[in-house]
This record gives structure tokens, C-alpha cells and sequence, in this order.
């Protein structure tokens, strides 16, 4: 076969190249890739594409037919010409442009990849716009919480009396977790999900091997992922037909390889089981009082989907013969459940999209006040202009060609800017990826090239049109007479922009404060437990048996290193599931309001330190109190209940007697008031191993412990992590969103700054002569300092009274979704203020310092 | 600058033309100075020269047939024109009057 050379790099010479030259120059440069292709294919490449670039030189590149000949292009070159001169003269401004307007355009280029990576989360799939997720809103005592969990039978029952659906899957992608998979001695935790068979119909995850429509026509298939197959198998061998384990229990065949879910999908999970598997095993998932997986639908093209939604309401309530009126199913784009996943009382409140706004909106900002800074250097040197543009005009110069040169030059600065930021956008995206935790690529696609040239074109307009305008307005007799006309005008203009960019600025950095703060606030706050040194084992395989359970318990509580054992459904990091099927002398047969459900083991209270109220917590030596039970004071407070302890209450119909009230820590987010709960004796229906580590052994304990779980629970994998860092999984996406915000607020105030260190130096020097006077009359250092920083304290100081109650507003929303929160104390406001009056006066003052340094003489000695 | 100039690379290039005559195309000189001069020479470089030289007349060229090489390419042959050798019989007298001028210096050590 003829080998063949790059294919871009060919195009790109076949474009630019002059059709004459074009035969001769490609059919050498093919001759000596071939040439060089015999030894090295890789090298040969690199060195056609970069003789490719080499040839890309004006003599070989054709002319571009509509300049040819034409005034235009002379225009042009005279254009470029003027600005080039107008950088090499005006050194200072010309990198403030471009320091600005770079790293502005960088951080916009930043927050279009990002945000275009979260509006293209799950869209990917080819049926996406017919695939509908079916929640389902709770009514309960003090609202309606909507809940992604269904009843198992839902999606059955859709497909068979809803002509609109077309296919239906009920799957537990939500909710995958780790499971032990083996393969001979090979064993490996990976995240599994079941589903009904017809999952790879609906969704685009592709088959490698297999067929969507029948990988689970048997119950005893598992579909594996192209990286989990190349983990368990031999290379170059299908996995099809092939065994695997699953937690030492069961056996699968695979039937089908998908393909490595791709970095947009927002749940990601590396195999799939059939869900009759999840049938047969959990027979409480065939009733409609039951929720627990979630149920997608394919609905039918054009199908109206409030009218649907009105069909399936009373679904639920005619499905338990009027038992379950509180429920209500609805359904809502598949894919929009990313981004609009959040409900507040039932209605759609949001979600990752507010972030999205929040971030192209500060894009938007950080690029104005880049642009600020252009325009405000460009109006303020006007006077340089003056000359230039008056000798133009006089010679018959229109002002349309007049406001051409000046948006060309506006436009080449930021086409200069655009490949800094390119290059600063290409250092950086590693450690963006790293904040955001994404896998953002820069590659120059067409539709990023696209993009990319819509923002410079606009970003050149948007700081150019203005500075355009105003300089090719003057009127030509009066700039050649001498006479400036008015300035006020233009001054004010100026100076509304400054305050314009020193507001935005401020803002952002009492916001950045505000949620700074609050996040500490939830890592130091109180949470009424301590999650320092808790060391959370799974409790997997031969665990699961009490007495295996109680022997790993006893012996790890045995180690020298381990203060306390327990065991848990809950980790305290959020709602974990709760029932109404606790109910009390007194309770309102209709109230359906859930109560969290914890399941422990003796010892948990201890544990965590958590403080009661009232009574006494579970104990061994009070015989069993495996009939008993303790709450929190908010259950206590929901029951209208008084002296709570000795007190008899139900739990699916059981009596329980209440033996504790705990204080009300927080098992969940600080953003939630903290709900009742209740905490019962069941430790085999746990699945976490609390364990205390005395503190700074904890890396000799967990080898330890870890050795006590390879003999006990042998064949399964030991599986651990730290509470604390379950509990910061919580604040996950504010903690990103608050180390980004920091960064742009920083580089807001950076080119605020930059923009006034110009703006001042070319005041300073505009004003050198009547400084030269004062100095003469006997004006001191001092004073003069003082003269020139005012008119710029004036102006951070009106942005500052501006900009702090806007930013008062914006907090104080935001905090408003905290349940529990930080006050907002006036020093943020003040030290926001303060901060960006000091960052002023420094660039300012050494502006001025210098200027009123100068030495008379040399200033009025050329009048 | 005079009318008729020639610049160092240009002569080597053209050199090689005069060589090759009829037969000398864009990789074959690439070789050639490669060959001579013991050091890379950059193609794009030799393109250059060539259709600098075409337009001050040293050279002039005609297309070669279609082969199987070069991706179906034809190669553009180049040949020394009239002026191209008067130029180089110019260089060359130049060079060699200049240097038999050079008294007989010997150098020790």
C-alpha cells in the first residue's frame, strides 16, 4: 500500500497554496515523506507537516481574490501598519490591552468549555428527546418532596395501559454501587447497576458484542464494559460466554461488552445485571407501596407531555386502591435531570444549571471589564490621536474609514490577545480539569473555532465601537487649530466605566467571601457528632453473617489502635431513607410524612459522640433492646410529644418503647433543617463497619484491621474510606464553585487594577506641566499625590457604595438555601471595600509617587 | 543593487540546475545540496529560490510526465535559461579573477 500523508496537513497546503505552485510543492513534499516512510512512519509524518508549515510562506500563499487589485487591501495594509507603529510607541498600554484582554478572553474560553461539557451531559443518547424520566411528588406534613425512586412495577404497568409509551425500563442507574466481581483468582470492586432488558434499546450506551435487543433475555447475564472486560479477561479473547462471579454468590454469563461509558454520562457504572435477578431476591419491589429503582420511558414522537402527566397523576393512589394518595408520578426529560435536578415543594427549582448561569454570567463580566480597560485607555489617549485623525479628515477621509482603522486596530489587539489566551487556556486546562473534576479538551474543532472567532469578533466590536466612534468624530479645523474641544463628556463616560468595573469586581469578592465562609462554616460548625478518625469498612460477603459479623467486631474492637466498633445504615451524609410506617398515639392517619430510618448496632451513639436529651442509649447490659428505640428531638418535636422517654410508639406496627432522645445532629446536608429520625437495633441490615481510630495510628490500624478482614471475610475485597471525607462529598460542587469564583474574582481585580494603573499613568503624564508649576510654587511631594489619587478615590469609592448592598442582595439569596448558616457580618462588606480601595491607591500612589518625583526643569524647560 | 543579482543560495540552487540539467526538479536539487553543502537544506527553502529565479529569468521549466510516484504528482523539471549561465560564467570569473590576485601567502603551523 502507498503510505499517506496527513491528511489535515495536505488540506491545509492544498488552501493556502497558489494553484500553480500547488502540483510541484505537494508532489515533492509526497516524494519525500515516501522516501522517509521507509524508515520511520512517525517521523515521516512530523516532518511533512512541518515542512507543510515551512512552505506557508507569501510567496506561496494564493491571494485572496476579492483584495486583489482593490483599495481595500492597500487600506488594510495601511491600517495594520498604523496600529503596529501605535503598539511599538504606546508599549504600556498596548500590554495592558493585552494582558486584560487575554486572560479575560482565557477565562471565558475556560468557562465556555466547561459549560458546554454540562449542557452536553446526557445528550447523547439518539432517542434522547423522547426518553422521560418518571418521578414522583410526596406529599408530607410540611411540603412536597419529589423523589427520583419509583415502585418496581411502574414501568411494566406504563408500557401495558399508556398507549404513549413505546418502551419503559426500570433500572437502578441512580443508585449503582460496588460489587465484588471474580473471575478465577481475579477479583475486582466495580460499580454495578441492574436493569430490564430493554435499557440498551432505550439508551445509546453501544455494544462493542452483543445485541441491545436480547442481552438480558436471560436472567443470568451480566453486559461488562470494554475496560472491566480487558481487566478480567485475556486480552484478544471475547468475553462473551464467559463466567463471572458475583460476591462469591452467584454465577453470570456475559452476554454482552458495552462500551466505556463516555465522560458526559452523568451516572457512570461499568456493568450492568438484569433486573429479574433484583426481582427474585427482593420480592417487596413487585408492590406499588414499595419505591426504590427508577423507571424511564420512550414516549411516543409529539406526545403532550402535561397531558400525559395528567394521565398517569393518580396512578399511585388507583394502583393501592386509594391507600398511597400522596404520591404522585410525573415525567420529565431524561436528559434534563442534570441540569433542572433540584425540587422545591413539588415545582422544579433549579439545579447544576444555576451554576451554569452563575459562571457565564462572571464570563461575561470579566470579559466587559477587559474590554472596560481597552476603551477607557483608547478615549483617554485620544489627544495623541488628534493630530492623525484631523491631517486624515482634511485630506478627505470619511468617518466610515476612519471607524474602519480603529475597529481594525481594536480587532487585531484582541486577535493578538485571543493567542495568549490560547496558550494560557492550553497551560492551564490540566488544573481546571483538576477544579472542576472534568475532562475538558482544546482542540480546535470547527465548532470551537466557531465559537472562538463569534467572542473575538464581538469582544473587538464591543471594546472598539465606542473608542471608534469618539475618536473619528473630531471635528478636523478645530483639532488642526490647537483647540480640544469639551472633554467633560468623555471624562464622565470614563469614569462611569471605571465604577462600572471596580462594582463588578467588589461583588465578586464579597461573594467569593460569603461562600468561603460558609463552606468553613459547615467543615467546623457543630454537626452534634464527631466524624474525626472514623474509619467506614463495607461490610460485604461472609460479613453479612451475624456471627462472622460479631467475631470481626470483637476482634477489630480488640486492636490496641481501635477506640469503638458499630454498625450502620447511614453514613450522615444525607438522606439515606425513611418511612412513615412509624406512628404514634395521636398521629394524623393521613400524614405520610417520613421518618429517616437509622438501623445501628450498639456502641453507635458512643461512637460519635452524640449527645442525648433525654435517656440513656442502646446498651448491651440492659438485656435486649432490639424491641426499643431512640429519636431525635426533632422527631420529639414533630410528635407534640412530652416526657418522650418510657413512652410506647410504633414502627411497622411493632411496639417500641422509647429509650433516648439525641440531640439533633446533622446526618445531612446543612442546607436541610434536620428532619425526625429515628434509630432502631438491626445490624444485620446494615452495611457500613463504623470503626474509631485512636488519632495518628490510623495508617498501622488500617493494616490491621485490613488483615483481620482478609481472614475472616476471605475472597472479598476490604473496601474502606473516612467519614469526614464522605461528609465533604457533601459540599462537593460549592467547594469547586468557590476555589473558581476565587480565581475570577482575583483576576477581576487584577484587571480593574491594570486598567487604573493606565489610566492614572497617562493622567499623571497629561498633568506633568501644571505638577511641574505647583512644584515651583512650592507644593509638596505629598500634596501632590493627594491631588492626583483623588479624582481616583472618588471613583472607588463611589463603586464601592454602589456595588455593596447589590452584593448584600446576591449573599444574602444565596445563603438563604443554608438551613443553617453563617450571619452576615458588616467586616465582610468592609474588608471587600477596603481591600479594593487599598489595591487601588498602591497602583495609583506608585504611579503618582513617580510622577511627583519629577524634576521641574525638565518639564517646562521645552515651552 | 544591480539589475542582475544572484544571491549565495540562489547560485548554489542554480548550480545544481546548470548540473542537472532538464533533469533537475525540487527533491533532486534537495539531495544534491544536501549532498555537497553536507548539511539539512529545508525544501520550502529551495521552492523559493527556484520561482525567485523564474521570475529574474535564470531559469525556466516544464512539467514531466504522470507516474506512479509522488501520489500521481508531476514533477516540474527546471533548466538554466541564457542569462542563468551568463550569470554563472559572470560569478565565476568574478570569483576566480579576485582570487588569482591573492599574493602567495603560506601559513606555518
Amino acid at each position: 500500500m502507498i503510505p499517506q500523508p496527513p491528511k489535515t496537513a495536505l488540506k491545509f497546503l492544498r488552501w493556502f497554496c497558489k494553484s500553480d505552485y500547488l502540483e510541484e510543492i505537494e508532489g515533492d513534499l509526497i516524494e519525500l515523506y515516501e522516501l522517509q516512510f521507509v524508515s520511520s512512519s512517525v517521523k515521516a509524518k512530523l516532518f511533512f507537516i512541518w515542512r507543510v508549515f515551512l512552505s506557508f510562506r507569501p510567496a506561496f500563499i494564493r491571494s485572496i481574490p476579492i483584495l486583489k487589485h482593490s483599495n481595500i487591501k492597500s487600506m488594510l495594509q495601511h491600517n495594520i501598519l498604523i496600529s503596529y507603529r501605535n503598539f511599538k510607541k504606546y508599549k504600556s498600554s498596548f500590554l495592558i490591552n493585552l494582558i486584560g484582554l487575554s486572560s479575560g478572553l482565557a477565562c471565558v474560553l475556560f468557562i465556555w468549555l466547561w459549560v458546554d461539557d454540562e449542557l452536553s451531559v446526557d445528550k447523547f443518547h439518539s432517542k434522547d428527546a423522547r426518553l422521560y424520566q418518571v418521578l414522583e411528588n410526596v406529599k408530607q406534613a410540611d411540603g412536597i418532596i419529589t423523589r427520583k425512586t419509583t415502585p418496581g412495577v411502574m414501568s411494566q404497568t406504563l408500557l401495558e395501559e399508556m398507549p404513549e409509551v413505546i418502551n419503559a425500563v426500570t433500572t437502578t442507574m441512580l443508585l449503582g454501587s460496588e460489587y465484588l466481581l471474580s473471575v478465577g483468582d481475579n477479583n475486582l470492586r466495580m460499580t454495578g447497576i441492574f436493569s430490564d432488558h430493554a435499557f440498551f434499546e432505550m439508551f445509546s450506551f453501544k455494544l462493542v458484542e452483543g445485541n441491545p435487543s436480547s442481552v438480558f433475555q436471560d436472567k443470568k447475564s451480566i453486559v461488562i464494559s470494554e475496560k472491566l472486560a480487558a481487566a478480567l479477561f485475556k486480552e484478544n479473547e471475547s468475553a462473551i460466554g464467559k463466567m463471572i462471579e458475583w460476591e462469591h454468590n452467584r454465577q453470570y454469563i456475559v452476554s454482552g461488552v458495552m462500551e466505556d461509558l463516555p465522560s458526559n454520562a452523568s451516572e457512570k457504572f461499568d456493568f450492568v445485571l438484569s433486573f429479574e435477578h433484583f426481582r427474585d431476591n427482593n420480592s417487596w419491589i413487585r408492590n406499588w407501596f414499595n419505591t426504590y429503582p427508577q423507571t424511564y420511558v420512550q414516549l411516543e414522537e409529539g406526545t403532550d407531555i402535561d397531558l400525559f402527566n395528567s394521565k398517569i397523576a393518580d396512578l399511585v393512589k388507583n394502583k393501592t386502591e386509594n391507600k398511597a394518595t400522596h404520591r404522585i408520578p410525573f415525567v420529565t426529560a431524561f436528559s434534563d435531570f442534570y441540569l433542572y435536578g433540584q425540587y422545591k415543594n413539588g415545582k422544579q427549582a433549579g439545579g447544576r444549571i444555576d451554576y451554569v448561569k452563575l459562571f457565564s454570567l462572571i464570563a461575561v463580566f470579566i470579559l466587559i471589564i477587559a474590554c472596560i480597560n481597552f476603551m477607557n485607555l483608547s478615549t483617554a489617549r485620544a489627544s495623541r490621536r488628534l493630530k492623525e485623525v484631523g491631517v486624515k479628515k482634511a485630506m478627505g477621509a470619511q468617518r466610515k474609514s476612519l471607524i474602519f482603522q480603529f475597529l481594525s486596530e481594536s480587532v487585531i489587539t484582541v486577535l493578538l490577545s485571543s493567542i495568549v489566551a490560547l496558550f494560557l487556556v492550553a497551560i492551564f486546562l490540566p488544573s481546571f480539569n483538576n477544579i472542576t473534576n472534568k475532562q475538558l479538551v482544546l482542540e480546535l474543532a470547527p465548532r470551537f473555532t466557531f465559537v472562538l472567532s463569534g467572542i473575538l469578533i464581538l469582544t473587538g466590536l464591543l471594546a472598539g465601537i465606542y473608542p471608534a466612534i469618539y475618536l473619528s468624530g473630531f471635528n478636523p479645523i478645530m483639532i488642526i487649530k490647537g483647540k480640544m474641544n469639551n472633554q467633560s463628556k468623555e471624562k464622565w463616560i470614563r469614569q462611569g466605566l471605571v465604577v462600572f468595573q471596580f462594582s463588578l469586581s467588589i461583588i465578586l469578592i464579597v461573594s467569593v467571601l460569603v461562600v468561603y465562609k460558609q463552606i468553613e462554616f459547615t467543615q467546623t460548625e457543630n454537626m452534634g457528632y464527631k466524624n474525626e478518625n472514623v474509619l467506614i469498612v463495607q461490610k460485604t460477603g461472609k460479613l453479612n453473617n451475624s456471627d462472622k459479623l460479631k467475631l470481626f467486631k470483637t476482634e477489630v474492637m480488640a486492636l490496641q489502635e481501635v477506640t469503638a466498633a458499630s454498625v450502620s445504615n447511614h453514613t450522615l451524609s444525607g438522606n439515606n431513607g425513611g418511612t412513615y410506617g412509624f406512628t404514634w398515639p395521636g398521629k394524623d392517619p393521613e400524614d405520610r410524612t417520613e421518618f429517616e430510618r437509622v438501623s445501628v448496632d450498639y456502641g453507635f451513639i458512643e461512637l460519635l459522640d452524640i449527645q442525648l436529651v433525654a435517656g440513656r442509649p442502646f446498651s448491651e447490659s440492659f438485656g435486649s433492646d432490639s424491641s426499643k428505640i431512640m429519636l431525635n428531638q426533632a422527631a420529639i418535636d414533630y410528635m407534640q410529644m412530652e416526657d418522650p422517654v418510657g413512652k410506647s410508639v410504633k414502627l411497622w406496627g411493632d411496639d417500641r418503647e422509647i429509650i433516648g432522645v439525641t440531640e439533633n445532629f446533622h446526618f445531612a446536608s446543612f442546607k436541610d433543617e434536620v428532619t425526625p429520625l429515628f434509630l432502631f437495633l438491626a445490624p444485620e441490615s446494615s452495611d457500613n463497619i463504623l470503626i474509631k481510630l485512636e488519632k495518628g495510628k490510623e495508617k498501622l490500624a488500617i493494616e490491621k484491621i485490613e488483615a483481620l478482614h482478609a481472614a475472616i471475610n476471605d475472597g472479598f475485597l476490604f473496601d474502606s474510606y473516612f467519614l469526614d471525607t464522605n461528609y465533604n462529598v457533601l459540599y462537593e460542587s460549592e467547594k469547586r464553585v468557590s476555589i473558581l469564583s476565587a480565581y475570577f474574582a482575583g483576576l477581576a481585580i487584577i484587571i480593574s487594577a491594570l486598567g487604573l494603573v493606565g489610566l492614572a499613568a497617562f493622567t499623571a503624564e497629561r498633568r506633568l506641566k501644571e505638577i511641574s508649576i505647583r512644584k515651583i510654587l512650592g507644593s509638596g511631594e505629598f500634596n501632590i499625590v493627594l491631588l492626583l489619587a483623588r479624582d481616583f478615590t472618588k471613583m472607588v469609592i463611589i463603586s464601592i457604595v454602589i456595588a455593596l448592598p447589590i452584593s448584600y442582595f446576591f449573599t444574602k439569596e444565596w445563603l438563604n438555601s443554608y438551613a443553617y448558616r453563617i450571619d452576615l457580618s458588616w467586616w465582610f462588606f468592609a474588608g471587600a471595600g477596603i481591600f479594593v480601595l487599598a489595591i487601588a491607591w498602591i497602583t495609583v500612589g506608585v504611579q503618582t509617587i513617580k510622577t511627583s518625583k519629577v524634576n521641574p526643569v525638565d518639564c517646562l524647560k521645552s515651552e | 543593487m544591480s539589475e542582475n543579482s544572484l544571491g549565495e543560495f540562489e547560485e548554489l540552487v542554480l548550480l545544481i540546475v546548470a548540473a542537472h540539467n532538464t533533469e533537475a526538479y525540487g527533491v533532486l536539487i534537495l539531495e544534491k545540496l544536501e549532498e555537497h553543502l553536507k548539511k539539512k537544506v529545508n525544501i520550502s527553502a529551495i521552492h523559493v529560490t527556484l520561482k525567485r529565479m523564474s521570475v529574474k529569468g535564470y531559469v525556466e521549466s516544464s512539467f514531466g510526465g504522470i507516474t506512479g510516484e509522488r501520489g500521481g504528482r508531476r514533477k516540474k523539471y527546471y533548466s538554466v535559461t541564457a542569462l542563468g549561465k551568463k550569470m554563472l560564467d559572470q560569478q565565476y570569473e568574478l570569483r576566480t579573477s579576485i582570487y588569482k590576485q591573492i599574493p602567495n601567502i603560506s601559513f606555518e603551523g
